[in-house]
């Protein structure tokens, strides 16, 4: 199965750079010709771009839930975050009316989508790395997809 | 008072509030007294970029934004070019205009189709936000016409792939030029789909004049009505003809009668600019210097001026390109003139700077020097204080750096488009405000008239923050005179 993982985030932003420390882990654990690993730090339509043609793509990204606490982890699925389809955002259309919008045209979208959010603490100080906190839960993140996506390690 | 009982809240989602909050304080008689626009705080930017090598400053400045990242790729190379006081070869420069025109396709295709002008349009400013959206829109103008903008923005991906060196995030602007040439190959793809591209731009250009606007009576009425008018100074980058230009040229500052205000180089622009500060405000609000801060009004006294296309329009003399211009004219002709003080006439002039990025995107791609191989010249000089100017696809884009002579940052600097906006943002929603909200009653529509303002002027409120689920909260509070929270709205 051809698989994508796509850390996403921004890296210069603290911990919202989290998904990205995530892949750049899996990246130097995985060794399969048919796992893909890429991080980029776009949103919405651009996501379009990077997905097609993939079977099962796994999406790394942070999360700021009203009660979440700092370093939890959520497994979602697109449907999880159905109810954001009638809004938007005003620069991108969000991740689930992108994936919808692949589907409805017909583009060839991936069968299997997961997503792995980590709350975040601080993401509007500049910084390269994540704060202590979210940095200690990049390699239980890492260890739960390889686990959870790619059978037991 | 009964109002204050019943309270209504309707938390949202995220905690990201700070990203778009607006706090709205009521008179005893229940009118709007005062209004306060906030937006996120980014903090530590100068200290992160103190002691890195200054050219590192292209590739950092544009994880800024996930949205414009070459416009802080392009203005940071221009200014690393005066940093080391070197001049690019006219290949490079032309190659990084070309990458930047399909920059701006990329950018304004999805402002059009997907965000501000189509949804609120195509669909009307009055119908419900649910159906305001990219599914309106494709409900509309048919599930075919989302396939072809996907191919028209994967076109235009590609060609700033081919420029940039990379997808996203370009990686080619150095001092002194980009890191490598084009071959006559690549100039030959990015040609065809430079042509697709222009004819996709003249079909956006008619769908939107002959479907939304000629087919809609209520829409010129809407977009010069006056909860969106301001009569404010401009600025925007124009070529040695007078012309709008996205990637070079003097900043240009007309009056709200339309006369010249002002014109400036990069180095000149601290004498023209300066930044106010509100303590309740993290962004600050820029202001035309000599004229002084005069407070959040608008007019000829005041020194507020916007920025963005139909900014970038009111300030030029014309489009350098001949669809371009022709389209030009008919907006001023139906619109009623230059300046154009309508906020929603932004929508329009994205139109027309798309079809120009397109006519302009061709040119160059057929331009003999665009294979030159020669598009760096090494800088020798010790490296100083320079600034770069480039027109974002939101607006006028300031990068000033300070280096020391072994090329590391002391500083840096920047203004960008929303803050260019700002003060101008902030006197849309308090009109909108003033308009909506009467004896304590908050009228429903107020949370779209406000977004409407905000999609028009394109903001960049949080650059750059991909959290999910990847929107921008905006909370409405609005408090009584003595400071009781009476009323929220929200959308997140």
């Amino acid at each position: 199965m051809k698989t994508l993982i796509l850390g996403l985030g921004n890296p210069i932003r603290g911990d919202d750079g989290v998904g990205i420390r995530v892949a750049e882990e899996l990246r130097r654990q995985i060794k399969d010709e048919d796992i893909e690993v890429q991080e980029a730090s776009v949103g919405g339509l651009g996501i379009l771009d990077l997905i097609q043609g993939y079977d099962k793509v796994i999406i790394v990204d942070s999360i700021q839930t009203k009660d979440g606490q700092p370093g939890q982890i959520h497994r979602l699925k697109p449907s999880d975050l159905k109810s954001y389809i009638h809004t938007s955002w005003p620069h991108e259309v969000n991740l689930t009316t992108t994936l919808s919008l692949g589907d409805k045209l017909q583009l060839r979208m991936p069968k299997i989508i997961n997503i792995y959010a980590v709350e975040i603490k601080d993401d509007i100080t500049f910084a390269e790395e994540c704060t202590p906190e979210i940095s200690k839960v990049v390699p239980k993140v890492v260890h739960q997809i390889l686990s959870e996506e790619f059978g037991p390690v | 008072m009964e109002e204050k009982a019943k309270r209504i809240t309707i938390s949202p989602i995220t905690r990201l509030e700070g990203h778009g909050k607006i706090e709205i304080f009521l008179d005893q008689q229940g009118e709007v007294e005062d209004v306060y626009f906030q937006t996120v705080e980014l903090r530590g930017f100068e200290r992160f970029c103190r002691g890195r090598p200054v050219e590192e400053m292209a590739r950092i400045t544009t994880r800024f934004c996930g949205v414009c990242p070459w416009a802080h790729h392009l203005a940071s190379a221009k200014c690393l070019d005066a940093v080391f006081k070197v001049e690019p070869p006219p290949a490079a420069k032309k190659l990084r205009e070309l990458g930047y025109c399909a920059h701006y396709i990329h950018s304004h295709l999805a402002h059009i189709y997907a965000l501000g002008g189509a949804p609120d349009f195509l669909i009307g400013p009055t119908a419900p936000p649910g159906e305001r959206n990219l599914w309106g829109v494709i409900a509309k103008v048919g599930l075919d016409i989302g396939k072809v903008v996907i191919k028209h923005r994967y076109y235009v991906q590609k060609i700033q792939d081919i420029i940039g060196g990379k997808t996203i995030h370009p990686v080619f602007g150095l001092p002194g030029g980009n890191s490598h040439p084009i071959t006559e190959e690549q100039r030959k793809e990015i040609e065809g789909m430079a042509k697709e591209l222009l004819e996709f731009a003249k079909y956006t250009m008619n769908l939107v004049l002959d479907e939304i606007i000629l087919k809609n009576k209520d829409y010129v009425d809407l977009i010069t009505g006056d909860v969106y008018y301001h009569k404010t100074y401009y600025m925007g980058l124009v070529d040695k003809n007078g012309k709008v230009n996205f990637y070079d040229g003097e900043v240009k500052v007309i009056d709200p009668d339309g006369n010249e205000y002002c014109r400036f180089r990069e180095d000149n622009y601290l004498e023209y600019i300066a930044e106010h500060v509100e303590p309740w405000s993290y962004l600050k609000f820029p202001y035309l210097k000599k004229i002084g801060w005069k407070g959040f009004v608008d007019g000829k006294d005041s020194s507020i001026y916007r920025v963005a296309p139909l900014a970038r329009l009111n300030v030029a003399d014309g489009m350098a390109t001949p669809e371009a211009q022709a389209a030009y004219e008919r907006m001023y002709d139906t619109l009623g003139g230059k300046p154009c003080h309508a906020t929603l006439g932004m929508h329009w002039a994205r139109v027309i700077e798309n079809l120009y990025a397109a006519e302009r995107l061709l040119e160059l791609a057929q331009d003999p020097e665009i294979t030159d191989k020669k598009v760096r010249v090494i800088p020798k000089e010790t490296p100083g204080e320079g600034v770069g100017i480039v027109e974002a696809p939101r607006g006028t884009l300031i990068h000033h750096y300070w280096a020391d002579e072994n090329g590391m940052v002391l500083n840096a600097n920047l203004i960008v488009a929303t803050g260019h906006n700002n003060a101008a943002m902030h006197m849309s929603v308090k009109r909108a405000a003033q308009k909506l909200i009467h004896n304590f009653k908050v009228d429903q529509g107020l949370l779209n008239m406000v977004e409407m303002a905000f999609r028009s002027y394109d903001p960049c409120l949080a650059c750059a923050t991909h959290s999910l689920p990847g929107q921008m909260p905006l909370k409405v509070s609005i408090y009584d005179s003595e400071r009781n929270l009476i009323k929220t709205l929200s959308r997140g």
